[in-house]
């Protein structure tokens, strides 16, 4: 009985612990694609598997328009946030003026700023101006609630970046724009990146704002329309969960692919 | 900027969305004198107790996945799956796992949070991971020779290095907590039975939505960014009188 032994028996009981949590994880995942494959008789029975519910889905509800209003908001919002962010991060990082701190204050105490205390003066200044049901209303929200956590992580990252870059470019009489689009631009891509999958799932997932800022049917996202499915008291489990699995399927795969980027964005506000 | 002095604005009047007349502090009297935001403010006490469990269970499962054992980084990824999923989606399947449980108020509840600590324990993991990645390892070998057990050397060396990432990880679960489950609550429980699983946020969701009361959300909306900002900066007070008993 070394040594050696008891830590392998313990390494081969935190094995067997993490596979349990790995279980308990998976486990409605699991549900969600065993279920989707039967229909509702399958279903009830617990025997047997089939397309139906599949067919059911893309045949009876609008999924196609839905799948695509929600890549135009994304992409929209994911859009104007890298404008606004890499500019701001680039004037915050980098640029010398007076009153930059205290601008820089307010920004980020947008940040601690709850969605729900601001949603009921932007839905009336939005259908002030006409924008209810219209894709450009919500990607400005959007673009309003995740620009401040962008420009805060983007003025972090260039911060980090050596200041004689820019004396240096000054010297070889670049202007500031020209600065910014040679060489604060390239530079800031895996910022951008972080930026880009922290955003996508935040937009792609999101059901308040896009409940109340795009109602009508012909412009309501994917996330809306399962949400209202269920609000329906649709009692037809399998369906509903193809449609779960074909909403989340987007945002899963953005963060298998770019999984190292979403961890740096949501440990970044720790490096303070 | 300006929504958030809007709300202000409107937290002190009887707005319905139309017009808007001033009533003054009375709002906040009104509002304190209504039971039915207590019993709201309830649930979200609720919320902040599961809190505790939210960060204790990643902190114990990041400690095991840093000692590195086989497929540890495959765990890493099935557990911060969840990150990705709507609250939507987690709601829908969440509804039919808790199917018993959702017509009493308090195993609605419980329902609700456990759904929460489920949704949330990949991110925190991935937290605590990451902070206990930045530790020297020359530390635990020092404690190590000296003879200190295990238990010793995360109360002492793990816990106090790490107090940053917890700090961060309570302050983005109570955010979570505090103003992002609305989806979750309106599809798996509609904010019942009763008031059952009606959080300060989805209050404000039906005062101004499906009754009108605008004037009286808004107000709501300043007290839960009040109550947000209230405990942001508490626990920051109480980690830095922990500093000084320890330095």
């Amino acid at each position: 009985m070394g040594f050696a032994y008891k830590r392998r028996i313990a390494r081969v009981l935190i094995f067997i612990v993490l596979s349990i949590v790995a279980v308990v994880m998976l486990y409605p995942f699991y549900f969600m694609i065993n279920t989707s494959f039967r229909s509702f008789q399958q279903y009830q029975s617990k025997i047997g598997h089939s397309l139906s519910s599949w067919m059911a889905l893309f045949q009876n509800l609008p999924v196609g328009r839905e799948l695509l209003n929600s890549a135009i908001v994304t992409m929209g919002a994911i859009a104007l946030i890298l404008i606004v962010s890499t500019m701001g991060g680039y004037a915050f990082a980098k640029l010398q003026y007076k009153g930059r701190n205290a601008i820089f204050l307010v920004i980020i105490s947008g940040m601690m700023i709850p969605m729900q205390s601001i949603i009921i003066p932007e839905y009336v200044n939005l259908a002030n101006l006409s924008l209810i049901n219209n894709f450009l209303g919500a990607i400005l929200v959007y673009a309003a609630l995740g620009g401040p956590f962008s420009t805060f992580l983007m003025t972090t990252y260039l911060r980090g970046l050596p200041n004689e870059l820019m004396e240096a470019s000054l010297m070889d009489g670049l202007s500031y724009p020209k600065i910014f689009t040679r060489i604060i631009l390239p530079l800031s891509l895996p910022a951008m990146a972080t930026i880009v999958v922290l955003q996508f799932i935040q937009v792609w997932d999101d059901l308040l704002v896009a409940m109340l800022f795009l109602q009508s049917p012909s412009v309501r996202t994917i996330t809306v329309g399962l949400a209202t499915l269920q609000a329906s008291r649709m009692t037809n489990i399998p369906v509903l969960m193809a449609g779960s699995l074909i909403s989340a399927l987007p945002a899963v795969l953005v963060y298998l692919f770019f999984q190292k980027y979403l961890v740096t964005g949501l440990t970044m506000g720790v490096q303070k | 900027m300006i929504p958030i002095l809007q709300t202000i604005y409107y937290s002190f009047t009887n707005w319905n969305g139309f017009s808007a007349s001033w009533v003054g502090v009375g709002t906040y009297i009104n509002l304190f004198r209504d039971s039915v935001f207590w019993r709201v403010l309830l649930n979200n006490g609720g919320l902040l107790i599961s809190i505790s469990v939210a960060l204790f269970l990643p902190l114990v499962t990041a400690f095991l996945l840093t000692q590195r054992v086989f497929a540890w980084r495959f765990f890493r990824s099935v557990y911060f799956l969840p990150t990705a999923v709507s609250w939507v989606v987690i709601g829908m399947v969440a509804m039919r796992f808790f199917n018993g449980m959702l017509s009493g108020e308090i195993s609605a509840l419980i329902a609700v949070l456990l759904t929460f600590i489920w949704s949330v324990f990949g991110t925190n993991t991935v937290i605590f991971v990451t902070g206990m990645a930045t530790m020297d390892e020359s530390l635990y070998e020092a404690a190590r020779i000296d003879g200190a057990a295990t238990f010793q050397v995360v109360r002492h060396i793990t816990i106090p290095l790490l107090k940053r990432f917890i700090q961060f990880a309570f302050i983005t679960t109570l955010i979570t907590a505090f103003t992002a489950l609305f989806s979750l609550i309106f599809v798996m429980t509609g904010g019942g039975p009763g008031y059952g699983t009606t959080t300060l946020e989805f209050f404000i969701y039906q005062q101004a939505f499906t009754i009108g009361n605008f004037g009286y959300a808004a107000t709501l909306g300043v007290v839960l960014f009040v109550i947000v900002f209230a405990i942001s900066i508490a626990q920051m007070r109480l980690f830095k009188g922990n500093e000084g008993e320890e330095g």
